[in-house]
């Protein structure tokens, strides 16, 4: 059976039905129209599916949609800030961090919420903290790069 | 270089803002109105005679709107080198992911049913799974109709063996004879897989009698070829459509299951997608990364001087033939590596099995390969008593040597990829004695093949490239702006990209062979050479000077020596757009190979001579736990020889994608299999790829030589090249703290035995 | 498929859907991947269990801790008293899977997939950790030991849900440490584990508990280690004949990820180093081997 729900997500309430078995990936991608997230495996390994549910980074492709009611979900869909590109998205660009894209929108949901939590994060917290968002293409170089870069260019704003 | 370095940091590739909005869309985001999902029935036995196909109570099952076999498609063999295969199984399965049949079905959860639903009966044969014994006279037969299928005329085959190639030159039994030492070792290399993070996608639908597809391959053109062949339609008929492709490294080369999706969209009369699950990515496509069995022999004098190279080198083809009847050539060649040796044999074989077929994946047979002759490099200097990087000093190639088929360098600069490398990583220093540096050097040929693009100049001034080219994320396509810009005078951002179309583009052979920047941009400057000799022929007038005396430069014709005296491109595109208007188009012929002399040599497939070759060489700085042999590799320093380099970021970023990935194939990145040929880590817990915390920082760094016979501006192949070395330099380092490992990969078990011994 | 779901608001709700046959879903994260990878189908009606409260928080009583089941990886590892005094605790939670798997996944949901390889099992193990398991008839507690019955198997009775997981207080002065053998830095899954606990007496070690993580069907203590430890000085000889003990009581399968040899001889290597960063801990406290110990027990490259 269908169940109605309202998920919150990057900061529009969705009304839908679905199945209890949903994951909260397949519902975003399909029933809300926001494929920017991405599946690349089954078994929370790769981390493209990765959203930030209440702030904090999530396997969405392991996470029960209904279980998201009531909560707040951000995707790569909703990281732009008035219709401008966030200092780790165009970071990514400027330095190489973006090759094939498709880990691309959960590596910037980990690197968000890591910069929310340490803005000033060190070369080896920033690997560690990207550890659950597999690339095959940069071998991380330019991906770490770009998030030196964003963290410096935010903490300059805010300065 | 200088112009180069300033592109660094400037240069966005035009596709990334969709990338990393999440905007841009990949085939599995793709939905058509009525769209179904579709699964296939894969073998349940790696190898048996199919008795039977019940496919009653799939077709029974609401929701399911076609359920197709061998008998519901043209009865066709396919294949490049040997057509030894047909879309869906016919009388026999030869490996676990071969479809026996597929399902369209309303719901992706219906299909799966559906598919569980066919009822197939085998009868087991014995498996195949040993290479090496797969060639014995006594072995099972993979295919036992192999003579009588089609196959390229070169194609030296025999049983098992699909392909055999040699190599000889001098005369190496009284070489080895007169050695004043000759060192002969064994290495077995696991096969591995290319992993993109995509795992593909296909989306069909008709309209009448043709066909678009839209499909995550590397390779749109040959994928139109292969559902024109299997599906016998004019290829005029088919469409493939590229979405943005996430990522591919070879293993999406090739023709794969367009034509499965597209068969099933005409019978179910609805388009049709595909989406494969990780497990599927693993054990389904024809494109893994061979497994090898290397036995070398090298004869060398008391000074470090190499005399001879025996070699021979046992592929795992797996099932079916796919691209790879050309890698024991290619294997050949990289077992003699970039050194000179006057006497050499070299023999290699790909052997049929009842694994997964093999293919290409980024610089195919050559990190195995390397990874093997650049250990046993180390373990020759050793017997001599000289350091490594001295004995490959002494040997290493350098213009106006000659290759084992006696192919004459012209400029190159390996030897300088070899100083640069130790340089950059300080090799001899001082360091704890769990910690050491390896080095391992490489080669790579640029692949020429035929490509075509147009270029338009509209109105306003703003430009087009049309092409056939396509990237799987490399950047390749990306940067064919910088060469049309170059030739006209404008700026790269004045440029749009139109690709990813085989109804647009003229043909190219795609995201392989490192070959876009290569081809396709021959292709892109010579049709903007075509729009810039359109345009001084319409400034000719304009300027009322001579076409000999005007340039290019900074969006305008002008007068060479009196800058004052020009015309805006703009200006003049609008006067074309009034009366004939600006349209280039460029292909050109590929240059030609290299001469070579292969008297001796059998299994001639194209790898004879390399044309523009590669050079490169890596170095490894790591520590090894010698209590449970596991390796953290610290840092890397990689010198390449690609020419000259246009994009400076993007060439720097397929260096350290590339050794990453080599420090996966070193370390980490294995297949498992069965006794019985099954996977048994399709999955990324246990196939375990680099994560951002593993890969250390990669120093890269460029030393490239003129070379007569590049692409354009000087380039070589850049994309495959960087993972040649990388676990040949991780193997070497290991060794000098636990032993030399002969099994690659080269796991914490695998170390920790070699330190047991 | 899963047919019907329930979210509960209150314990008695999931309880009585639980005791009508649903079962508890908590962060999903093993739940939703068993699914997705064919292991085990959704179950026909789960009851969402992430809306009780009073599952979440981590309490100290008397020096002892009471871990709500609904505690994620990542409350734990953040939590002052787990990494002070139950610091292989705040060890095996910081390596679970990634950062978004330890903001999702729950300890209830560790202990009650009950993989023979689950990080935290060998430290509550050790603590000597009682799972509070509710149903409409009341509570009851069950050492951990009694719990784990078998891979995937518990000894928890159809309409339990795990409320809770007791710690007692740990003898003082002490110390802990649960290392793995880890391939890569991260994204891992113990291979080999060992979880040691100590307690000093002076110099010498007073009493410890040690327990092996992927060397047997459960995670099991292993009282020969513990014996060669009780009354040592937690010098080199009693770490080695701990080790030795650890190995042979191991019985190790041979799989994907290693042979028997191998994970019978890193059962004795692993053993030494969580004994040996255990002691190190009760006796200079918890700065001398950073939490998680085991990248910096490997040799961490920074």
């Amino acid at each position: 059976m269908r169940y109605e729900a309202v998920l919150n997500v990057n900061g529009t309430d969705y009304p839908v039905e679905i199945e209890p078995g949903r994951s909260l990936l397949s519902v975003v991608r399909t029933e809300l129209g926001l494929p920017g997230s991405k599946e690349g495996c089954d078994d929370s390994e790769c981390g493209a599916c990765m959203m930030l549910l209440d702030g904090r980074p999530v396997n969405s492709c392991s996470y029960l949609a209904l279980q998201a009611q009531g909560r707040s979900i951000v995707t790569v869909e909703g990281l732009q800030r008035d219709g401008e590109l966030h200092p780790l998205q165009r970071q990514f660009l400027e330095q190489g961090g973006v090759q094939c894209g498709f880990c691309t929108p959960g590596m910037l949901i980990s690197a968000t919420a890591l910069l929310a939590e340490n803005p000033e994060p060190s070369d080896d917290e920033i690997r560690i903290a990207l550890s659950g968002n597999l690339c095959r293409c940069t071998g991380y170089q330019g991906i770490v790069r770009a998030v030196q870069a964003a963290a410096a260019e935010m903490a300059a704003d805010t300065a | 270089m200088a112009v180069v370095e300033e592109r660094r940091g400037q240069f966005i590739r035009q596709d990334g803002k969709d990338k990393v909005t999440g905007l841009g869309r990949y085939t599995a985001d793709l939905t058509r109105t009525g769209m179904l999902h579709a699964r296939f029935r894969y073998s349940d036995h790696p190898h048996a005679r199919l008795l039977s196909i019940d496919t009653t109570a799939a077709r029974a099952l609401p929701g399911v709107f076609a359920v197709l076999t061998q008998d519901d498609v043209p009865d066709v063999r396919y294949g490049g080198f040997v057509e030894d295969r047909t879309l869906f199984a016919r009388d026999v399965v030869r490996f676990e992911g071969e479809i026996v049949a597929a399902v369209a079905a309303l719901t992706p959860e219906i299909a799966t049913r559906a598919a569980e639903l066919i009822e197939v009966e085998y009868e087991p044969l014995p498996v195949v799974r040993d290479p090496e014994r797969a060639l014995l006279d006594d072995s099972v037969l993979v295919h036992t109709g192999w003579e009588g299928y089609q196959a390229n005329d070169e194609l030296v085959r025999r049983g098992n063996d699909c392909s055999r190639s040699t190599i000889a030159k001098g005369d190496v039994e009284a070489a080895l004879a007169s050695a004043d030492v000759v060192v002969k070792e064994r290495y077995v290399a696991d096969m591995s897989h290319a992993v993109p993070i995509e795992p593909r996608a296909i989306v069909a639908e008709w309209q009448g009698d043709k066909v678009t597809v839209w499909s995550s391959t590397q390779v749109p053109f040959i994928a139109r070829s292969g559902v024109a062949t299997t599906l016998q339609l004019p290829e005029s008929d088919v469409r493939i459509i590229v979405p943005h492709l996430g990522g591919g490294f070879g293993g999406k080369c090739e023709f794969h299951f367009e034509a499965h999706v597209a068969a099933l969209a005409r019978a179910a009369g609805r388009p049709v997608r595909l989406v494969f699950s990780r497990r599927e990515e693993f054990i389904a496509p024809d494109h893994r990364r061979e497994g090898q069995v290397v036995e070398i022999e090298t004869g060398v004098s008391r000074d470090g001087t190499l005399i001879a190279r025996r070699a021979r080198l046992v592929l795992d083809n797996g099932a079916y033939a796919a691209d790879a009847p050309f890698f024991p050539q290619l294997a050949a060649m990289m077992a003699v590596g970039p050194y000179r040796i006057p006497n050499v044999s070299v023999d290699a074989h790909l052997a049929y099995t009842n694994t997964a077929p093999s293919g290409s994946v980024r610089a195919p047979t050559a990190p195995q390969a390397c990874w093997a002759l650049e250990q046993h490099m180390d373990a020759v200097a050793e017997r001599v008593g000289l350091d490594p990087v001295e004995l490959r000093r002494r040997n290493i190639v350098r213009e106006g040597d000659e290759t084992a088929t006696k192919q004459v360098f012209t400029p190159i600069a390996a030897a300088e990829t070899l100083e640069r490398a130790v340089e950059m990583i300080g090799y001899g220093k001082e360091l704890p004695d769990d910690e050491a540096i390896g080095v391992a050097c490489g080669w790579w040929p640029s692949f020429g093949m035929p490509s075509g693009a147009h270029v338009k100049l509209h109105g306003d001034g703003s430009g087009t490239i049309v092409t056939g080219a396509q990237e799987c994320g490399t950047g390749s396509v990306m940067a064919l702006p910088l060469l049309a810009a170059e030739v006209l005078g404008m700026r790269p951002e004045q440029f749009t990209v139109v690709y990813q179309d085989t109804d647009a583009g003229p043909w190219d052979a795609g995201a392989s062979g490192s070959q876009t920047t290569f081809n396709n941009g021959r292709a892109v400057v010579q049709a903007a050479i075509d729009v810039r000799e359109q345009l001084l022929e319409l400034a000719e007038e304009v300027l009322e000077a001579a076409r000999a005396d005007l340039e290019l430069v900074a969006g305008r014709v002008q007068v060479k020596g009196s800058p004052t005296r020009g015309v805006d491109i703009t200006e003049l595109a609008g006067k074309a757009a009034g009366d004939k208007l600006l349209l280039g188009r460029g292909s050109g012929s590929p240059p030609a190979m290299p001469d070579c002399d292969v008297s001796g040599c059998t299994g001639r497939l194209g790898m004879e001579s390399f044309l523009a070759p590669t050079f490169m060489t890596h170095a490894v700085h790591l520590k090894v736990d010698r209590a449970t042999g596991v390796v953290r590799v610290l840092e890397v320093t990689a010198a390449h020889d690609s020419g000259r380099v246009l994009n400076r970021m993007g060439a720097d970023g397929q260096v350290e994608g590339g050794v990453a990935m080599g420090i996966g194939m070193a370390v980490s990145e294995g297949t498992q299999l069965s006794d019985d040929g099954r996977q048994l880590n399709p999955y990324l817990l246990d196939y375990k790829l680099q994560t951002a915390s593993d890969v250390p920082s990669i120093r890269v760094d460029w030393v490239g030589a003129p070379t007569p016979d590049a692409g354009p501006n000087g380039s070589k192949a850049v994309a495959e090249p960087p993972c040649v070395p990388t676990p040949g330099a991780v193997g070497n380092a290991i060794a000098k703290i636990a032993g030399r490992v002969h099994e690659l990969p080269m796991t914490p078990m695998r170390v920790w035995e070699t330190m047991q011994r | 498929m899963t047919a019907t779901y329930t979210a509960a608001t209150t314990l008695d709700e999931a309880l009585a859907a639980l005791a009508a046959g649903s079962r508890p879903v908590a962060g999903g994260t093993d739940l939703v991947v068993g699914a997705r990878q064919g292991k085990a189908p959704l179950p026909d009606a789960v009851v969402a269990i992430h809306g009780l409260g009073e599952l979440y928080g981590i309490v100290e009583h008397g020096g002892g801790l009471r871990i709500g089941a609904l505690a994620s990886h990542a409350d734990i590892v953040a939590h002052a008293a787990v990494r002070e005094r139950f610091t292989a605790l705040a060890d095996a939670s910081a390596i679970v899977g990634s950062h978004a798997t330890r903001n999702v996944g729950t300890l209830g949901g560790n202990v009650m997939n009950a993989s023979p390889a689950m990080e935290t099992g060998g430290p509550l193990l050790c603590f000597g950790a009682e799972a509070v398991l509710a149903s409409p008839g009341g509570e009851r507690r069950l050492g951990l030991d009694r719990l784990l019955t078998g891979p995937g198997r518990t000894d928890a009775r159809p309409g339990e849900l795990l409320v809770a997981i007791e710690l007692p207080a740990p003898a003082q002065p002490g110390g802990s440490c649960y290392a793995r053998l880890e391939y890569r830095r991260q994204m891992e899954i113990a291979v080999v584990g060992v979880t040691c606990v100590v307690a000093l007496d002076g110099d010498r070690i007073a009493s410890a508990q040690v327990a092996i993580t992927a060397l047997a069907p459960t995670i099991v203590r292993v009282p020969d280690a513990e014996a060669a430890l009780a009354g040592s000085d937690g010098g080199a000889d009693a770490v080695a004949a701990a080790g030795v003990a650890v190995a042979t009581a191991a019985r190790p399968i041979a799989d994907v990820r290693a042979s028997i040899e191998y994970r019978r001889a890193m059962a004795a290597v692993i053993a030494e180093r969580a004994i040996a960063a255990a002691v190190a801990r009760a006796r200079g406290g918890s700065e001398t081997v950073p939490v998680p110990a085991s990248p910096a027990l490997h040799g961490a490259t920074t």
